[in-house]
């Protein structure tokens, strides 16, 4: 994804708004801090092996409707996939992604 | 699809809601040539309906019935359409209704916009998805769902972290994060107000005990679960994941109660937990399905039909209320409950593993704290007659729909119809009389 840099005016927008929220809350950037950590321990684990959402939780430390809300997350923009079931439980696998260009470009 | 207008801006008619009533009235009205605003609070037209999986007693794609009703009216060269708009109040005065909107701040021009999603990629902030009724997540900036209208992303100020990612990857530097609200004042001579509704709290009967446990639902989340494009891709207990064997439903669990004040019939629950049981059986055959209720009212055209039906598929039905719901170690729930068929044991414990609440319908929106528009004790919007059921007491202003009280969706767009024809006729009339002086 090409990434352009942002205009002056945009940057003193971005400060103007950034002000009017009244800065980012530390409560704000824990949460942020927390959902990176979640979803980087989650990849990890299901690049491992596939896994259900109690699995996943209990090989994590995390509460289970967590643990299902990152999956659904991640399921949504395309990391995660179902790849089955055990024992009532959907199985979720990480999505591959080729980052090599195809052939001939 | 018309989104920049001022005050200058005078339509024949504004319609106070972009949901199925909304769309309709304002469809109806359009197509006799009258210019409509229609304004709506969310990011996208569509209300509820376009959040539905299927709708009652046909099965029908609810999508596939808002969709194109939605497109018709962002097309339509007589119907511009506000969202993320509210109405802050309405004075009337020598028959023209002065409407003050409050537009809030999207972050994204719309004119430059082409929804391409490349924003919402590389956002890296993620938020409980309100359209999924929480369950899913959403990117703080997104195009509100797959089918939205209108297809442009919003930043959601709430939970961005100003990072700037989205007007980095923009194609068309469409992000203006120096939006500001904007208030405007629209002059018209008629209003139709298709407000719409909301359920009441799920931890309304604290006897239920929705609070403590996540598998108790609403029938909305039920909707979201049952939709093909829903948050989970198939129905699956919230609090684990899992799949669930054995769903019960909980009939007038926030409505025909004086107790929270919902004395009245929803009118649309028992259908539509029919509806759901069947739907539900249907994405899990080997799920023990159950609805608990006083009585069934299936008093539409096809209504009882349904019904038998879905007694013929199988579902469960039992007369009898819950009394409480317990959760219990391990997820499952305990009902308790009078099985009023059952002469010798009438009480009895039953355990599910996923349990809906067959909420009631309240108002949307209270118009009476500042418009002309009364209400009735029910808190829904008051209409004067019987002859007259669109008419509220405020003359040019009518209702539609869901504001006016329960109702399902038949009924919305027959009221929506009828509406627009008697706003039509307040127009047509106003016009002549203006003629002859």
């Amino acid at each position: 994804m090409a990434m352009k840099t942002l205009t002056a005016e945009q940057k003193k927008a971005l400060a103007t708004l950034r002000e009017r929220l009244g800065g980012i809350s530390e409560e704000k950037r824990q949460a942020q801090r927390h959902l990176v950590a979640a979803r980087k321990s989650i990849q990890k684990f299901l690049q491992a092996q596939q896994a259900t959402v109690p699995q996943l939780a209990q090989a994590l430390g995390m509460p289970a409707d967590e643990a299902l809300w990152h999956v659904t997350g991640m399921r949504k923009y395309g990391k995660v996939t179902e790849v089955g079931e055990e024992d009532d439980y959907p199985l979720y696998a990480l999505v591959e992604i080729d980052d090599k260009p195809a052939a001939g470009h | 699809m018309n989104t920049q207008i001022d005050s200058s801006f005078t339509p024949d008619a504004l319609v106070v809601g972009g949901g199925i009533a909304g769309l309709q009235s304002a469809l109806d009205l359009a197509d006799q040539g009258l210019k409509v605003l229609v304004v709506e609070r969310q990011a996208s037209i569509g209300g509820h309906m376009i959040a539905l999986s299927k709708v009652f007693p046909t099965l029908d794609c609810a999508s596939c019935i808002t969709t194109p009703k939605m497109s018709a009216a962002a097309h339509h060269e007589n119907i511009t359409i506000l969202t993320s708009t509210e109405v802050e109040a309405i004075e009337s005065a020598g028959g023209v209704h002065h409407v003050k909107l409050l537009q809030k701040p999207t972050y994204v021009n719309f004119d430059k916009c082409i929804g391409c999603r490349l924003c919402e990629y590389a956002c890296d902030t993620e938020y409980p998805d309100p359209f999924e009724e929480g369950l899913g997540a959403v990117k703080a900036i997104a195009v509100p769902f797959t089918n939205a209208i209108p297809q442009k992303a919003v930043l959601n100020a709430e939970h961005c972290s100003t990072c700037g990612t989205c007007a980095r990857v923009c194609p068309t530097d469409a992000i203006e994060f120096d939006q500001q609200p904007r208030r405007l004042t629209i002059a018209t001579d008629a209003v139709i107000v298709a407000s719409g509704f909301k359920l009441n709290s799920i931890t309304v009967k604290p006897q239920y005990n929705a609070q403590r446990s996540q598998d108790i639902i609403s029938p909305l989340t039920l909707e979201r679960l049952l939709a093909p494009h829903g948050p989970y891709g198939r129905v699956l207990r919230p609090s684990d994941g899992k799949i669930p064997g054995s769903i019960a439903f909980v009939q007038c669990a926030g409505s025909r109660d004086e107790s929270i004040g919902v004395p009245y019939c929803s009118r649309v629950c028992c259908m539509y937990s029919i509806k759901q049981a069947m739907l539900l059986s249907g994405a899990l055959p080997l799920a023990d399905i159950t609805i608990y209720y006083m009585d069934i009212r299936a008093f539409g055209k096809g209504y009882e039909q349904f019904f038998q039906n879905a007694k013929a598929m199988g579902i469960n039905f039992v007369r009898g209320k819950v009394a409480r719901i317990d959760p219990l170690d391990g997820g499952d729930l305990s009902l308790h409950v009078e099985n009023t068929e059952e002469a010798e044991n009438p009480i009895a414990e039953r355990r599910h593993d996923l349990v809906v609440l067959a909420q009631g319908m309240i108002p949307g929106w209270n118009p009476a704290a500042a418009t002309p528009v009364a209400c009735a004790a029910d808190g829904f919007v008051a209409t004067t007659s019987l002859t007259a059921p669109t008419a509220t007491v405020a003359p040019g202003i009518f209702v539609a729909g869901t504001a006016a009280g329960p109702k399902d969706i038949v009924d919305t767009i027959a009221e929506a119809g009828a509406a627009a024809m008697q706003a039509s006729q307040y127009l047509f009339q106003k016009r002549a009389e203006a003629l002859v002086g």
